[in-house]
């Protein structure tokens, strides 16, 4: 979905109203005026986004927070990454080529960002790398093998959410991890894990500048902890000029980054907390980009002068976890009976407006071994749930809950499209709208009966998908599913290389969770850019946020 | 037998409430504006009591299918993002925002009213009954100190999110205002001869308040009442609209605006204009009968009126 017009500077009634509500509406936001100050200035190469919100740590250990991750992306970098393709369906648009490649070490399509090269156990339990040398941090700091070591030690060290990563790559002892030179590092497992290798581009493991700080954080603080909530110390393009949390984040590109000096030379990040008012900046041209708008928004935003929509299948997933623990929902045919019940076209026609397609599996559908052969909810048959619910002992239907996000528009309109089919079987669902602050923890402390949840595995593996969401001992198995089974299977594709096990023993749960039905299985959701027009270079990345360093301005 | 003096006191009461029907068509000719007061008030709570006749739908159940249609004859305020109509979810809403408005002023002035009374009755009696009632008027300006709609959400956080909790933030946040009033009424009123003499006859305390003081004490809170109904319909439509109200998809003009205001920016302005418009009236409704009891429930007030209906006749 591509709109665009080089007629950019004509003025008619239409236009004149158009710039003034967005003038209006950017007079709203703090910094707004200032930002567009900056962007009469420079505007070539000043990048100008409008964002839910700005980060709030920037340190990706304890933070998830929106905006966290794109000041990772923008002044971090990991080791590999995955080579960026042509979007089959957007030739504007790039995307990482994350299919399986069997004659591939590591069966990837990757190269070198901090590394220049690897080797990789065939059996996938090492795997050494050789830096680049004269690769500088924002600081000053040259790249050692030292920095790799000490990034993934803080994990081990600090074990939050790096401590996952370690885990999930069976990284157990700080000694695993060695420097063998001063430019050469490995990592040598106990057994083999597929994951060894794919999971080192991902956000959550950016390598930081170690002198810095050690530095910083002193005897005190020797992982710098706090110092890393505020400021960034790694080796990509962009370092943080000035974070207001609430406002706005200024990025400078770097002049001494070891892969060029990004075309845009500021990234201006700001707060606009309302999505019909980032559409309305992107509209009249006070932001280059708008993110994470409605889809409403999106389809009228296609249709307007200067501004360009792409919009791609992503790896974002909508469902409805459906709590095991919790009658009624501990049967097996009620929560199919809510997969048959649930009205998945009119979802995606009405409230997605087709910027969806229908989830027919438990994990991405643009992952290596997914496979949508085992989904059978595809058309809404109301009398199979009628029937599924009379063999389970509820003939008379049951009242239950459904959580949403109060700050999720499309959340409240599918749970109410929901409720309506679901009277339909006598089920009386209430629906439950919690603040977006406290959302998150009613999900995780997995007392709803059902709840919404929207996530996508940040690694194109199927084992990591299924550990993430199936295995009963994994902190985000949020429905509460247990199936020794499958816990069987995945453990076992945890600790092989042989990627023809795992994708069959991944093929295996997949059929089994697509038949026990723990979630209800609700959407893919695209991923949509909204963009002006003459902003280029846009790439899709599976963690579903940008990056400052792809963007350009057409001349 | 007949009963003489019965017949002649039905034939008194009747002729009276002749006297003041009339009176009433009379203040509402020369008053237009209260006459609309009265109209839309009556308006909201018919389509209260027959909406399910008048609406052409159900107003809880999604239609995708005519998502988002603007207004036309089949849907004549147009449809919201879930299909649902718009004309039978705004006739609906009165029933949870009249229930909610009506029953948490009600509470608050019965509970504020009665405890406004005995501080105004005991607060210059000196000792425990002079203390008591100076602490309950500081516990009242620590509630007032709260923004009120801050302190109702806070209410409805704790209590959780239902009918009765909102009725109870209402009734809490409103309370103090009748108390206030009740109090200033009974100070004035407490020194009266009448009021004295009941006390030299042996009335209770408690006798005196319900027989003399209160009733001689209503006119304020009657007006207040109207006011206060029209504003608490908005407190429970803001309560709403912030996700702290009713929940979805109940019909209610708060939660309606909040979940069509998204839409305004996309060009679907239907789906919260026309909820907005029917909260505005209403509320504008009860002020104009708030501002009408006000003046008919204040005798001076109401001779003065009676006396320019009287001139106006004899001019005409």
């Amino acid at each position: 979905m591509t709109n665009s017009t080089g007629n950019r500077w004509s003025l008619d009634r239409r236009t004149f109203l158009k710039g003034t509500t967005a003038a209006a509406a950017a007079a709203a936001v703090p910094g707004a005026i200032a930002g567009r100050g900056a962007l009469a200035q420079d505007r070539a190469s000043t990048l100008a986004i409008a964002a839910p919100a700005t980060p709030q740590s920037l340190d990706s250990e304890y933070d998830v927070s929106l905006g966290t991750f794109e000041t990772v992306a923008a002044c971090y970098d990991s080791l590999v990454e995955f080579e960026k393709i042509v979007d089959p369906g957007d030739p504007d648009a790039l995307r990482e080529d994350i299919k399986d490649y069997p004659n591939n070490p590591g069966r990837v399509n990757m190269k070198g960002k901090l590394a220049e090269s690897w080797e990789v156990d065939p059996d996938s339990q090492w795997v050494r790398f050789k830096l680049r040398e004269g690769v500088k941090s924002n600081w000053g700091n040259e790249l050692t093998a030292e920095d790799v070591v000490w990034t993934w030690h803080r994990k081990l060290e600090l074990g939050a959410i790096g401590g996952f990563f370690a885990n999930t790559i069976s990284l157990k002892r700080k000694e695993q991890i060695k420097a063998e030179g001063s430019h050469v590092v490995s990592f040598n497992l106990d057994h083999p894990n597929p994951l060894l290798l794919k999971l080192q581009p991902n956000l959550y493991n950016p390598i930081y500048d170690s002198t810095q700080c050690k530095a910083a954080g002193g005897t005190d603080d020797p992982w710098a902890k706090e110092f890393l909530k505020n400021e960034t110390a790694g080796f990509g393009p962009y370092r943080i000029e000035q974070l207001t949390r609430g406002a706005q984040a200024v990025y400078k590109a770097r002049d001494d980054y070891y892969g060029g000096k990004p075309a845009m030379d500021t990234v201006i990040l700001r707060e606009v907390p309302t999505s019909a008012n980032r559409a309305q900046l992107l509209q009249g041209g006070a932001v280059d980009i708008a993110q994470y708008l409605q889809p409403l928004e999106l389809v009228q935003l296609a249709n307007a002068p200067g501004v360009s929509v792409d919009t791609i299948p992503a790896t974002f997933m909508l469902w409805i976890e459906l709590n095991a623990k919790i009658p009624p929902f501990d049967s097996i045919d009620v929560r199919r009976a809510m997969n048959f019940a649930f009205p998945q076209e009119q979802v995606i026609s009405t409230v997605f407006q087709n910027l969806a397609s229908p989830l027919t599996g438990c994990m991405p559908d643009i992952y290596p071994g997914f496979n949508a052969a085992y989904w059978e909810y595809g058309t809404q048959d109301l009398d199979h749930a009628r029937e599924l619910l009379k063999g389970a002992g509820y003939g008379d239907g049951f009242e239950t809950t459904l959580g949403y996000n109060a700050a999720d528009a499309t959340q409240e309109t599918t749970a109410i499209l929901f409720q309506s089919a679901l009277r339909e079987i006598g089920v009386n669902l209430q629906l439950k709208k919690i603040p977006a602050a406290t959302f998150y923890n009613n999900v995780s402390e997995r007392k709803q009966p059902m709840i919404f949840y929207y996530d996508s595995p940040w690694c194109p593996d199927p084992g990591y998908s299924m550990n993430l969401y199936f295995h009963s001992k994994s902190f985000i198995n949020y429905s509460n599913y247990v199936n020794l089974r499958v816990d069987e299977l995945i453990d076992g594709a945890a600790q092989t290389g042989d990627m023809d096990a795992r994708l069959a023993a991944m093929d295996e749960v997949q059929q089994i969770v697509m038949r026990e039905a723990p979630w209800v299985f609700g959407v893919f959701t695209n991923y949509s850019m909204a963009r002006r027009s003459d902003v280029r270079g846009w790439t899709y990345y599976t963690s579903n946020n940008i990056r400052f360093q792809d963007f350009s301005r057409e001349a | 037998m007949t009963d003489i003096t019965a017949g002649h006191s039905e034939r008194s009461r009747w002729e009276a409430f002749l006297h003041a029907l009339r009176f009433l068509l009379a203040v509402l000719r020369a008053r237009p504006l209260f006459a609309l007061g009265y109209v839309i008030v009556l308006l909201v709570i018919v389509l209260a009591i027959f909406a399910p006749l008048i609406a052409p739908y159900e107003p809880e159940v999604a239609n995708p299918t005519d998502f988002l249609q603007g207004p036309s004859w089949r849907h004549l305020f147009g449809t919201d993002a879930t299909g649902m109509d718009i004309f039978s979810r705004i006739v609906y809403a009165p029933r949870i925002d009249l229930t909610i408005a009506i029953a948490g002023t009600m509470i608050s002035a019965v509970v504020g009213s009665f405890i406004g009374a005995v501080v105004g009755y005991y607060q210059e009696g000196g000792g425990f009954g002079s203390f008591g009632a100076g602490f309950v008027m500081r516990a009242a300006d620590v509630l007032q100190a709260f923004p009120v709609f801050v302190f109702a959400i806070a209410l409805v956080a704790i209590f959780g999110q239902s009918l009765e909790s909102i009725i109870a933030a209402i009734a809490f946040v409103n309370a103090p205002i009748y108390l206030r009033l009740m109090r200033s009424q009974v100070l004035a009123i407490r020194n009266m001869r009448y009021v004295e003499a009941s006390y030299v006859s042996g009335a209770s305390d408690l006798m005196i308040m319900l027989r003399h003081i209160i009733p001689n004490s209503m006119a304020p809170i009657l007006a207040q009442l109207s006011v206060n109904i029209g504003w608490s319909i908005l407190l429970t439509a803001a309560l709403s609209f912030v996700g702290a109200g009713v929940v979805a998809p109940t019909p209610e003009w708060g939660s309606m605006i909040a979940m069509g205001f998204q839409n305004i920016i996309t060009g679907q302005w239907w789906p919260s204009v026309f909820p907005g418009i029917a909260l505005a009236v209403t509320v504008f409704g009860f002020a104009l009968v708030g501002a009408s009891v006000e003046v008919l429930a204040d005798p001076a007030r109401r001779r003065a009126l009676a006396g320019t209906l009287r001139e106006r006749k004899k001019a005409a």
